[in-house]
């Protein structure tokens, strides 16, 4: 039977330096990536219909050629048309026009209607509103990261091995976005909601470490080896169901779902590298010769 | 005897807990409740008592801002707020009094002319001679309780079940109306909202043969004014005050006059000389004894009035109709809102606008059903996963088969919450529960790798130690969870309050119920041995 053995890592046979190099690497080239996406589109991500403002239509794919009607359909060029088998329908994005804002969900509605096409669910979103929420989620996504920062402060009472934690919820948001950007989805509510989970998620095997290493009685590596032992068994868990997640919420077309889905797996991903990298050479710094100090 | 029960109360928690869940989730009583003139079977969604929101059950909703713009703390220098309405109204071309409404309650003045801007409206501000304070974008607390109430009857007229209005607020302090109904397309909601009725006043008067109706002596366009209600100054009656149109093109007769003229021939002068006279309409509405205004929506009676004797005298000797105005009046305040919402017959107080700053979704019933199929099969599939990583990981039934059905019945005691708050289920919520998994069986992890740490539990006491230091652990993760999310509940960002919220609820009901669970049946299956 196949098992999963959480591997010993022999922390001794590496310098803190060499340790923090690769995920510090990790989070400059995800901060670089997410500064040439600004400088270059104007926001730090591919912004979604949530926040940019625009139409978007479900329709039924009844078997004759619906994407050939759809190009015909339309007065204007639709941003993007994905086809979403496994639900028959095609999903049609339209992003709002800058010169008349009004009124176009129903002139859309209506030019697919009298193309013979079934709309099974509109959406509109106006510009407007899209930047108003737009700046709410950017203040709740700071809110969440502030309190968390301060709750670790409060609990560890001691400076670097809280801020190692706060370090690496920082990079684990950080990456999911950078990745997100290179795989082209957009940012849209559902994968805010991830993001504020991700603070939730990643900072509970942060907060396992630090707990294993400075309450608990033992010597250091072994601290570390329980804990570890432990985290990388709850965070494969939680890889296991958000992959899932992603997965079958892409094949069903249910874009929230699978949004979550990936930013978790991605965001999980980083988590394991920060928190046994990062968070463990600056622990062990902080054991070792912080402490000394 | 209680010896038992006291050494496993934590596993006896979670029994009642999950039965509660059963109960909140099959028992007919705690079903939807049933609108008036729907049937149970029609409000109740399936077996179980969840409310599916708009993503699973297909339906409308919309938000938008009631258009206006509204001068702040304006001092009316003891003027009456019609007169301050009517001085700023004359400031602005083509804006008629209707749409200038001025609010002593809140100290406000607005105007809900689509055509003007917030320059027109500032200079008129200050060429009425009134001071204020600053000039606002959006309509008084007043009209958007009006305009929530008139949708709310809309939705209630229309016989739709399910259907809700509620003002909400944005980060930058606007207010916009969100309307939700279930089942219904996104243009058969729009057309509801800008739908509006025929209002038009009748007579009914004593004829030969019973109660005969003089039809349509004035209609919709014969108004000027329709004011809201507002409470009489002396004794305990409330009225509405209307105003009708008295000037007419040359050569002919203006609403007033033949309004008025309606009036005299009919009778009222005669039959309404005192207190005692009385519209007796709505006991006998086949016989009338004296004359009787009938307000009328859509061909519909919905009220009916006397009428005071001076007014009845003023109108009979014709020198009423150079004023135009008079009130409906009646005995409560409550009725005379109801009156001036009929009088509206559904036109709402101030444009909602749809299509330029507001945002809608729609979904079809068809495609609500896909969803629900869909986020339950991809929740069960987490599941497995999860499962399986476990299984994989301790390879040891009595460790993760308790795991997993504790993690199990966090989810179903969670559902058994949300159908005891009648809380819509909407796809974001499901991502709550499937994140509320995640969550979940990683501190029941944590709780199964410190418990076995070590070597051998052999007592009850080193059980206990270990168990408390992994929920430190436990409550500090979830207190992060907790901080991470509750931004997300009070800001209003659509459907993600609800995840937050789930969320929530699921980090609190497993620390506080499924995970000391777990951890005394695990203390049972491994202490025991």
């Amino acid at each position: 039977m196949v098992a999963i053995e959480v591997p010993e890592v022999n922390y001794t046979e590496y310098t803190n330096r060499q340790l923090v190099a690769i995920p510090l690497a990790v989070l400059v080239l995800a901060l670089a990536i997410i500064g040439g996406w600004y400088l270059v589109t104007g926001a730090p991500a591919n912004l979604g219909l949530e926040f940019t403002g625009g139409v978007e239509l479900r329709i039924a794919d009844d078997g004759s050629n619906v994407e050939q009607q759809i190009e015909t359909a339309f007065d204007r060029e639709p941003d993007s048309v994905r086809s979403i088998p496994a639900d028959s329908v095609y999903v049609v994005t339209f992003r709002a026009a800058d010169e008349d804002p009004g009124g176009l969900a129903e002139d859309l509605s209506t030019q697919a209607d009298e193309a013979g096409l079934t709309t099974t669910a509109i959406d509109q979103v106006s510009p407007s509103f899209a930047s108003d929420t737009a700046r709410t989620a950017i203040f709740g996504v700071a809110l969440a990261f502030l309190g968390m920062s301060v709750l670790v402060f409060a609990l560890f009472r001691t400076f670097v091995p809280s801020l190692a934690v706060v370090a690496s919820a920082f990079s684990d948001l950080a990456v999911p976005v950078a990745v997100m950007n290179l795989l082209g989805i957009k940012m849209t509510l559902g994968t805010i909601a991830a993001l504020l989970m991700i603070i939730g998620y990643s900072v509970d095997s942060d907060i396992l470490l630090n707990n294993s290493v400075l309450r608990q009685t033992g010597e250091f590596y072994e601290s570390v080896s329980r804990a570890m032992r432990t985290g990388v068994t709850m965070t494969l868990t939680s890889m296991a169901a958000m992959i899932v997640m992603a997965i079958v919420a892409a094949l069903f077309g249910v874009d929230l779902l699978r949004n979550i889905g990936i930013i978790l797996s991605v965001g999980l991903c980083a988590d394991l590298m920060n928190t046994y990298l990062l968070n463990v050479s600056l622990l062990r710094w902080y054991k070792f010769e912080g402490v000394k100090r | 005897m209680l010896e038992p029960i006291k050494n496993n109360w934590r596993i006896l928690l979670l029994v009642v807990v999950v039965l509660g869940a059963t109960v909140a989730l099959f028992a007919p009583q705690f079903g939807p409740q049933t609108p008036p003139g729907g049937n149970v079977s029609e409000a109740q969604q399936g077996v179980t008592n969840l409310q599916y929101g708009l993503d699973l059950a297909g339906g409308t909703r919309v938000r938008a801002p009631l258009v206006g713009y509204t001068a702040t703390e304006v001092d009316f220098g003891g003027d009456q707020a019609p007169d301050v309405a009517e001085a700023v109204a004359a400031e602005l071309s083509d804006t008629s009094t209707v749409e200038v409404t001025a609010v002593p309650e809140e100290n406000a003045v607005e105007v809900t002319d689509t055509s003007v801007t917030e320059s027109e409206f500032r200079s008129a501000m200050d060429a009425s001679g009134y001071a204020y304070d600053d000039v606002r974008s959006g309509v008084t607390q007043e009209t958007r309780d009006v305009a929530e109430r008139i949708i709310q009857d809309k939705i209630d007229q229309t016989g739709l079940s399910g259907g809700t209005v509620q003002q909400v607020q944005s980060l930058t302090g606007e207010y916009f109306i969100l309307v939700e109904v279930p089942g219904e397309d996104r243009s058969s909601v729009i057309d509801l909202l800008e739908d509006r009725g025929t209002v038009a006043i009748d007579i009914a008067y004593p004829g030969g043969n019973g109660t005969e109706i003089q039809e349509n002596v004035l209609t919709q366009d014969d108004f000027e004014d329709l004011g809201s209600a507002a409470q009489a100054e002396r004794g305990t009656g409330a009225y509405v005050p209307v105003t009708v149109q008295n000037t007419a093109p040359e050569g002919e007769q203006s609403p007033a006059h033949s309004f008025q003229q309606a009036v005299a021939d009919r009778g009222f002068a005669s039959a309404y000389n005192g207190p005692g006279d009385q519209c007796d309409y709505s006991e006998n509405p086949d016989d009338v004894s004296n004359p009787c205004l009938l307000l009328t929506v859509d061909g519909e009676v919905v009220n009916s009035f006397g009428m005071d004797p001076d007014l009845a005298d003023s109108m009979a000797s014709g020198t009423w109709a150079t004023d135009g105005g008079f009130r409906l009046t009646t005995g409560e305040f409550s009725e005379a809102e109801r009156i001036s919402i009929n009088l509206r017959a559904g036109a709402l107080p101030a444009e909602l606008d749809i299509s330029g700053q507001g945002t809608s979704r729609s979904i079809s019933a068809t495609q609500g059903e896909n969803y629900k199929t869909y986020s339950l099969v991809t929740g069960i599939l987490a599941v497995f996963a999860v499962a399986g990583m476990v299984f994989l990981r301790y390879r040891e039934p009595a460790v993760a088969l308790p795991m997993i059905v504790t993690a199990l019945a966090e989810v179903y005691a969670l559902l058994g919450f949300a159908a005891l708050l009648s809380y819509p289920l909407e796809l974001a919520v499901i991502a709550g529960f499937i994140a509320v998994v995640g969550t979940g069986v990683d501190d029941l992890v944590i709780i199964a790798d410190e418990v076995m740490s070590e070597g051998e539990v052999n007592s009850k006491k080193v059980f206990n130690s270990r168990f408390r230091r992994a929920f430190w652990v436990i409550g500090a993760a979830a207190a992060t969870t907790i901080i991470a999310m509750s931004p997300l509940m009070v800001l209003s960002l659509g459907d993600l309050s609800g995840f937050a919220i789930f969320t929530i609820l699921g980090v609190l009901i497993g620390v506080l119920i499924t995970r000391p669970a777990y951890g005394d049946i695990l203390r049972r299956l491994l202490t025991v041995r």
